[in-house]
């Protein structure tokens, strides 16, 4: 076994303390050591975005970072966003619009959202479309996704959340 | 699909990154962006003893303009690169190519220094090395070393870095004014690596051709420039005859691999028809 | 306040239940429960395609750190019964499926060495460092080659590669054949594809001692199979074992059959007395969990110079990999084609062989449509190479073949009925929808500058909600075709509604919560749904089939309206009305145009708790229990149009346009009917134009990732029109018909016929899918070559 190493990160809000082995990717130290299991993994490869969080302000997959490099850093996950009687507005907006089947992809999708709602002008679908091309999703057919990240946008811009 | 163990060592100082690879015997790694090592390492291609994360050393990213050309430091992420407007004004093309590299979230983590240090040959970066003629720093306890595009990439995610060097820096020399570019990318899903992907700057001057460049990517085992092809261009008036020559050249001088993304019959037909198109949009209306 | 009958939920796009939770992170798949003490397994999976296991060695392993126990087959011999799935088909032939492979391997990925350890990270090391000495033994991995008398026998037992073979014969094929004008042929191939839910599989065993009592959490469709298979593997008594199939992250066909490592974790569960989870990754699921389609139909039909339809033949080889999945059996996929070939059209005459070959590969499961993705990309590109021959338009054509309203119920030449639906009111729907005349006019405008567009049409039936006359799979033994439903008012009013079915995408909790809550005349708030859980129940089975809204909707109505009844004969007494003269909505019964009212609440506490002031005939629980069974079913229908343009120079495929009219009987939710059709479309797209299992001709699987197997991302998807056409009811219970399995079986049809009528002016034919770049290329290259 590999020695451990002291980090130190904001999660959601809440300082952690912990000691990780360097191995310990983010998503599993959130899944397994913080019981945060709303993020997924879908490849564990890079590749569906499943584990899409959001660290130090970027939208990043879990499985491609180590919990030892969050350390000094800020990590939000879908937990992070709305609860079950207050949803967040992005959560809403999937809900409204039918954006999530069996939910595996959505707190990553969630996520991505998220970012992109933060970062980029999402002036059409296509745009839409390219942000989350990252991020698999293999119920819905995207078309319900892409409506609701595009009415959510507009909510989230007007409420400056 | 869990990483082997290793030890690792958080380098504050490019020196406590260099010495800490000088000590492992070519056992350790680089970790920059993880979005090429992580995989590799869940999949268990790769069990390194240590793993040098470069992230936390200050001033390894960052542009910076400097007579005639760019300097984009090795941690230079994918998002900044995409979104720099120094990139932007001196190399469009660049710009270009970047919204075809990965996805949003990748783009978010990966580096210039890992793309090309990783050296995929499907890959946007090396491409654009190769085509703008790049030198590369690098830097180890030996020293520091300047190795062009041409030499740095040797095979398939092979390249001249020693496994105690790390890549520091890149430098684009500008171009010249009166340049026009193209970039062509053929992938399976916009974000996947390329099957195809060709780049084309053309340089003319009253009305003719002073400088020609065309690099391909996802076609053989490094990115790979058409020097043959590139000189029957220059001194010409650029027509559609002239590039379908040209064209011509590239298609049959690439050596194309075939794998579950296509075959080399179906790459070469690619690269023949994308470099006379990117020769044409090249030479014409952008400059 | 009068009360009045609020408006019905049934019909109207309730947001879903399950919703905030999956939204808040707070769903509970199978990987998020870790009880205490919980040991992972690692599994050594083969690295051949066929060899001969000469030794096992696993001595360093064990003294890796973390590490529990490593298991080989022999160490768990006699703790499980191998799976075996039978069938009635005549000539059929079945080879036990072992918990971990015994002296042999049959394919890439089969698994031969449990490591358990502390953690996964922990079993991954040890595994690694498991020694098994193999020796590689020739096999034969192309179906039409294994079945060659010479050909190696992956399973030497059986004395034959072939595991199944059927014929289905009507009329006088050849006859009709010598009368038709014109015949149109082709061979025709469905490459192998992965079903692909997001979650991978996943298996939590826990083991009580104490009381003999086994959980299982699995990320299963099929809880209820699940129950009846611990039972019996385990020898354990039916009340002793729970299966939980709790959130389930997609399944689409592939989580319906009964797996070795669902087995494997109770095994271990009962050695170890510790809870054993087993989590598939990515690579583990692309080489273990059942497949699909990889056909090749030799088809052909005949046709009256009018366009009526006068002969079929096919001869259908499926490629079914190394064992037989239960209880579905290799009969599944392949023998499904078959019979769905004749599909929705009028056809007197059909001849359809089917041969399932055993190779050593990953075995063929039910996937998304089973067989009719298949049958119905043959049948349609059929169609339109007759109608193409002909001159007819291949909208005319298939009016003119559709089976007509006075025409049902209709025996199609294999056997199956189909029950009155809107096969022809869909394709109008759909025409009217794209606009197809349009379509067409700008189909030729682009063509004359040079652009490839095309469209495609398809149009298919598919029996859903099978009941208990007809087996789900071919000479399957287990019944799927009853459905039971408990529902039960409690002491606080709150009702509790338990189904068999298993949701696991399917926003069941919200459909079957808009049935009871219409039905009893309670709020969607008052009802609690349970599913996917075996506690209790006498005999359950699981979602699959597009079987859930029809049969647990079923069970639902009969359930709801026994424990309504006893409901209003509590409230005739209590309230002193007749029962006629009452009426229940948004949890209050009413005496109807007066102001009397009553809460369920409040009803509930006189029956239970003022018990004794009861009348004696009314002391009762409000509880009941109901089977239904809709015996053979009934018929779902639709028909696609699809636009696409092939690049010239990329040859990708774009789809510009694409429209679903189809009939799924009565909606109950149109928002959740639409998203199943979108995603089973998107499916049907991805299997189209990009998802390939590829194996090499040695065996060795090529597509271990989600780089190497592509799927659809939200850049190649169109937006898409649903419309939903209802014909007559069908006689099932509220009128529902099944609808989850639909867009992925037009939609690769659809396409291939876009495809060719694209690239038609170059006399290309679409006749292999998926139709990928490189397919495209090489067909281009070749008609180019003709020409020359
Ligand atoms: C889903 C997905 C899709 C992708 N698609 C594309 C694509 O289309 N095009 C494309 O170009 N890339 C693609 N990538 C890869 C991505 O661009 C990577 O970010 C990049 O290739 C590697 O950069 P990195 O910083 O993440 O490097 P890392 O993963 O950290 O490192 C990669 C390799 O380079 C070495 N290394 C890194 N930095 C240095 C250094 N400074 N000095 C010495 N050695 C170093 C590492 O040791 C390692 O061997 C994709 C990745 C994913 C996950
Ligand atoms: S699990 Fe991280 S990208 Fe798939
Ligand atoms: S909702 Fe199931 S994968 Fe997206």
């Amino acid at each position: 076994m590999s020695e451990s190493a002291h980090i130190r990160v904001t999660v959601n809000g809440s300082p952690i303390e912990c000691d990780v082995e360097p191995r310990m990717l983010l998503g599993d130290f959130l899944r397994t050591t913080l019981a945060l299991t709303g993020t997924h993994f879908g490849c564990e490869h890079g590749v569906c975005g499943a584990c899409t969080v959001i660290v130090n302000g970027d939208s990043t997959r879990s499985c491609l970072m180590f919990a030892v490099q969050a350390d000094g850093g800020t990590v939000e996950t879908v937990e992070s966003l709305g609860t079950i009687d207050a949803l967040h507005p992005l959560q809403e907006a999937f809900r409204t619009h039918h954006a999530l089947q069996c939910g595996y992809c959505t707190p990553g999708m969630l996520m991505t959202a998220l970012d992109l709602i933060r970062k980029r002008p999402l002036a059409n679908d296509a745009e839409i479309r390219d942000g989350l091309s990252g991020n698999l999703c293999r119920c819905t057919g995207y078309q319900n996704i892409v409506i609701a990240v595009r009415e959510a946008a507009k909510v989230i811009r007007a409420s400056n959340l | 699909m869990k990483p082997p163990p290793f030890k690792y060592l958080a380098a504050r100082t490019l020196d406590e990154a260099i010495d800490a690879l000088a000590c492992s015997d070519g056992e350790a790694k680089v970790l920059a962006g993880g979005q090429s090592l992580v995989p590799m390492l869940n999949f268990r291609l790769l069990e390194p003893a240590w793993l040098v994360d470069i992230n936390r050393i200050p001033g390894l990213d960052g542009i910076q303009d400097a007579a005639g050309s760019l300097h984009i430091g090795a941690l230079t992420r994918h998002k900044t690169t995409e979104n720099a407007p120094l990139i932007a004004d001196a190399f469009p093309i660049v710009t270009a190519a970047m919204s075809h590299v990965a996805h949003f979230g990748v783009r978010n983590r990966g580096t210039i220094g890992g793309s090309l240090a990783h050296a995929d040959p499907a890959a946007e970066l090396p491409m654009l090395a190769m085509l703008l003629d790049a030198s590369i720093t690098t830097q180890s306890g030996k020293g520091k070393r300047t190795i062009a595009a041409k030499d740095f990439f040797r095979g398939s995610l092979a390249t001249a870095l020693e496994p105690t060097e790390i890549l520091t820096a890149v430098t684009l020399p500008k171009l010249p004014p009166a340049t026009g570019w193209s970039f062509e990318e053929i992938s399976r899903r916009p974000g996947d690596f390329a099957v195809a992907a060709v780049a084309v700057t053309i340089t003319q001057q009253g009305g003719r051709c002073t400088d020609a460049r065309i690099a391909l990517a996802g076609v053989g085992a490094t990115p790979i420039r058409f020097p043959q092809a590139e000189r029957t261009l220059i001194g010409q008036t650029i027509d559609a005859a002239m590039a379908n020559a040209a064209a011509a050249i590239v298609r049959d001088q690439c050596e194309p691999q075939s794998d579950l993304q296509g075959s080399a019959d179906y790459r070469r037909h690619l690269v023949g028809h994308l470099v006379a198109r990117g020769i044409d949009v090249a030479a014409g209306a952008r400059s | 306040m009068l009360e009045t009958t609020r408006p019905k939920l049934v019909g109207a796009s309730v947001k879903r239940v399950e919703d905030p939770r999956l939204l808040t992170g707070q769903g509970a798949y199978t990987d998020d429960f870790r009880p205490n003490g919980m040991l992972h397994v690692g599994l050594v999976r083969s690295v051949h395609p066929f060899a001969r296991i000469v030794h096992i060695n696993t001595a360093e392993a064990k003294r890796m750190p973390g590490v529990i126990g490593i298991f080989t087959a022999a160490d768990i011999d006699g703790a499980a019964k191998p799976i075996l799935a039978t069938s009635k088909m005549k000539e059929y032939r079945a080879v036990p499926l072992p918990i971990l492979a015994k002296d042999t391997v049959h394919h890439v990925g089969e698994a031969v060495v449990a490591v358990v350890a502390t953690s996964r990270y922990l079993a991954e090391d040890a595994l690694r460092k498991v020694e098994i000495d193999y020796e590689p033994l020739a096999a034969c991995t192309d179906p039409e080659e294994a079945t060659r008398p010479s050909a190696p026998l992956v399973h030497p037992s059986l004395g034959s590669n072939i595991a199944l073979a059927r014929e289905f014969v009507r009329g006088d094929v050849p006859a009709a054949m010598a009368a038709a004008q014109v015949r149109v042929k082709g061979r025709f191939r469905f490459f192998r594809k992965a079903a692909l839910a997001l979650e991978s599989r996943s298996y939590l065993a826990e083991f009580n001692g104490g009381r003999r009592e086994l959980t299982l959490h699995t990320s299963t469709q099929v809880p209820g199979i699940v129950r009846e298979s611990l039972a019996e593997l385990l020898d354990l008594p039916g009340n002793s074992v729970r299966v939980i199939a709790p959130d389930v992250g997609g399944g689409f066909g592939a989580k319906t059959s009964v797996y070795p490592e669902e087995i494997l974790v109770c095994v271990l569960a009962r050695r170890l007395g510790k809870p054993v989870k087993y989590t598939s990754d990515r690579l583990e699921d692309l080489s273990s969990t059942s497949q699909a389609f990889d056909e090749v139909i030799d088809a052909e039909l005949g046709v009256a110079a009018d366009g009526t339809l006068l002969a079929l033949s096919a001869d259908v080889t499926g490629d079914v990999g190394a064992y037989s999945v239960y209880p579905w059996t290799a009969a599944i996929e392949p023998v499904q084609v078959v019979s769905f070939l004749p599909g929705p059209y009028r056809l007197a005459n059909y001849l359809g062989k089917v041969r399932g070959v055993i190779t050593p590969k990953v075995p063929l499961g039910p996937y998304r449509g089973v067989g009719r993705p298949v049958s119905t990309f043959v049948m349609e590109r059929l169609i339109d190479m007759a109608a193409v021959k002909l001159g007819i338009d291949p909208v005319a054509m298939r009016l003119k073949n559709l089976v007509r309203e006075d025409e049902f119920p209709y025996k199609v030449a294999s056997g199956i009925v189909w029950d009155r639906s809107a096969f022809i009111e869909c394709l109008d729907a759909a025409c009217q929808k794209a606009d197809y005349a349009a379509l067409r006019t700008m189909q030729h405008a682009a063509r004359a500058a040079g652009r490839w567009i095309g469209i495609g049409i398809a149009s298919y039936a598919e029996l859903t909600g099978i009941g208990s006359k007809i087996p789900a799979a071919p000479g399957m033994p287990v019944n799927t075709g009853t459905e039971t439903a408990t529902i039960r008012i409690d002491a606080t009013g709150a009702v509790t509604a338990i189904f068999g079915v298993a949701s696991h995408g399917q926003g069941l909790e919200t459909t079957l919560a808009q049935i009871v809550a219409d039905d009893l005349g309670v709020r969607m708030e008052d009802i609690r749904i349970i599913q996917g859980d075996t506690a209790g129940r006498a005999y359950v089975t699981g979602t699959y089939a597009s079987r859930s809204t029809v049969l647990a909707g079923g069970a639902a109505k009969l359930a709801a309206g026994a424990v309504r009844e006893k409901v209003m004969l509590a409230a005739s007494h209590l309230m002193e009305a007749a029962v006629e003269d009452l009426d229940a909505s948004n949890g209050i019964i009413f005496v109807r145009g007066t102001d009397r009212r009553m809460t369920f609440k409040e009803l509930a506490r006189k029956v239970y708790v003022e018990f004794s002031r009861l009348p004696k005939e009314l002391q009762q629980e409000l509880e009941a229990t109901r089977l239904y069974d809709p015996v053979v079913g009934t018929t779902s229908s639709a028909s696609h149009i699809a636009m696409v343009e092939v690049d010239p120079i990329s040859y990708q495929v774009h789809v510009l346009r694409y429209v679903v009219a189809e009939d799924c009987g009565r909606v109950v939710n149109p928002m959740i009917v639409e998203g199943q059709v979108h995603g089973g479309v998107a499916q049907g797209i991805g299997a189209a134009l990009l998802e390939e299992v590829v194996y090499s001709e040695d065996g060795q699987l090529m597509t271990g990732s989600l780089m190497d197997y592509v799927l659809p991302s939200a850049t190649g998807i169109p937006m898409m029109d649903v419309l939903h056409v209802e014909a007559e009811s069908p006689s099932t219970l509220g009128g529902f018909r099944g609808m989850g399995e639909g867009g992925t079986i037009g939609a690769p049809a659809a396409i291939a016929n876009a495809v060719s009528d694209a690239l038609s002016p170059l006399g290309i034919e679409i006749n292999e899918l998926p139709a990928t770049p490189e397919r495209i290329f090489r067909l281009v290259e070749q008609a180019s070559k003709q020409k020359r």
